[in-house]
């Protein structure tokens, strides 16, 4: 039943069967943004499919992919469904992406740890995401990638850290080629959702009436 | 005719795009302003209400929170299908307190409305009654 929304959501055949109730049907939607080949791609489909391997042959990012994953927040019963929209960081590119992405509800901003040039292009990635979102607050990580190759390192941690957190971002450094920390930026980001709902739920329910 | 608790009269919520199983659906019919559904997150987001005969209606007035933009579409089928445009509205911003918005539909005999909500105030938007004029 939770693959209702993507599958039919403006096709309804048997509406009987549609009507579903699963605990937290959530489709919230993550738009994964950043320079080329810093490793966006890699870690859409390594947060997508739980930890397979980086796929061998890659080919550099064509356009739009959209993915989905479920992740079960941790002491609820709620899981929130993702839609990660991987676009591509390529300048040609972008323009097309921009339209896809919508209002994001979260933001997952990717560089390479070994290009200073792929961190400093950050804030021109956060300026166009908010030029997307109409004033809606999205939570959002900010995610240092291929920590693997650390002798090649050029950005520190304390210097990413500190632009991190001036934006409002969690931040998190990860490896898709060795599969380190990848989940947390997903988990950290449906946690912050899955707050907010619950922040806007209660003051709905103490509204007055029109 | 006013009728406030369209649940009474048999008429149901038969689709709808997001769910919290602590604010179904239900809430959307059942006469109350204090029960709600709310959305999860994503726009646009959608909700069906089914009557139990075919039944003209005039105007729908939509008890909300959030909301930015409405647009209701119709059918006089028993699918859930082939729906035409009837009306469409752009809310204020009302903070505090609920959204309560009067939208003409002139009229005709439904048997499905489909009311779309293209866009809100904020990720989470919430329908607390619709009631009918007819
Ligand atoms: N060493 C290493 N290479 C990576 C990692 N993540 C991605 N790559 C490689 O970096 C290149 C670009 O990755 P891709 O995901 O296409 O980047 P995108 O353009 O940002 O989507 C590919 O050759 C990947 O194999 C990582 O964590 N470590
Ligand atoms: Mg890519």
């Amino acid at each position: 039943m939770r693959s209702f929304e993507l599958q039919s959501k403006h096709t309804f055949g048997n509406y009987s069967c549609l009507f579903f109730y699963h605990p937290f049907f959530v489709p919230w939607y993550l738009v994964c943004v950043g320079d080329a080949a810093v490793g966006k791609s890699a870690l859409s489909h390594m947060l997508h499919s739980d930890g397979t391997l980086l796929q061998k042959n890659y080919s550099m990012t064509t356009g739009v992919e959209l993915l989905m994953k479920c992740v079960n927040i941790p002491e609820t019963n709620d899981s929130v469904e993702l839609y990660i929209i991987d676009s591509a960081g390529k300048e040609t590119l972008v323009e097309s992406c921009e339209k896809m992405w919508g209002e994001p509800s979260l933001l997952c901003l990717v560089f390479d740890l070994t290009s200073e040039q792929s961190f400093a292009n950050c804030s021109r990635w956060m300026e166009r995401v908010h030029a997307h979102c109409r004033g809606l607050p999205v939570p959002g990580v900010l995610v240092g990638n291929k920590l693997d190759l650390s002798t090649r390192r050029e950005v520190q941690t304390s210097v990413a850290q500190e632009w991190a957190q001036s934006q409002g971002l969690e931040y998190y450094e990860t490896s898709a080629k060795d599969m380190e920390n990848c989940d947390a930026p997903l988990l950290s980001l449906a946690r912050a959702f899955h707050s907010l709902y619950q922040e806007r739920r209660e003051t709905i329910q103490n509204l007055s009436p029109g | 005719m006013i009728d406030a608790c369209l649940g009474s009269q048999g008429a149901k919520v038969v689709v709808a795009t997001s769910g919290d199983e602590e604010h179904p659906p239900e809430n959307i019919t059942d006469g109350k302003t204090n029960t709600f559904w709310m959305s999860t997150g994503m726009f646009p987001q959608e909700f069906i209400i089914r009557f139990a005969e075919p039944t003209s209606v005039f105007a729908v007035t939509v008890d909300s929170y959030n909301v930015k933009h409405l647009k209701i579409e119709k059918n006089a089928t028993q699918n859930v299908s082939q729906f035409e445009f009837v009306a469409e509205k752009e809310f204020e911003n009302t903070e505090g307190h609920l959204q309560s918005n009067a939208i003409s539909l002139n009229g005709g005999s439904v048997t499905h409305l489909r009311f779309i909500i293209t866009a809100g105030y904020d990720h989470f938007v919430s329908v607390h009654r619709v009631s009918i004029q007819n």
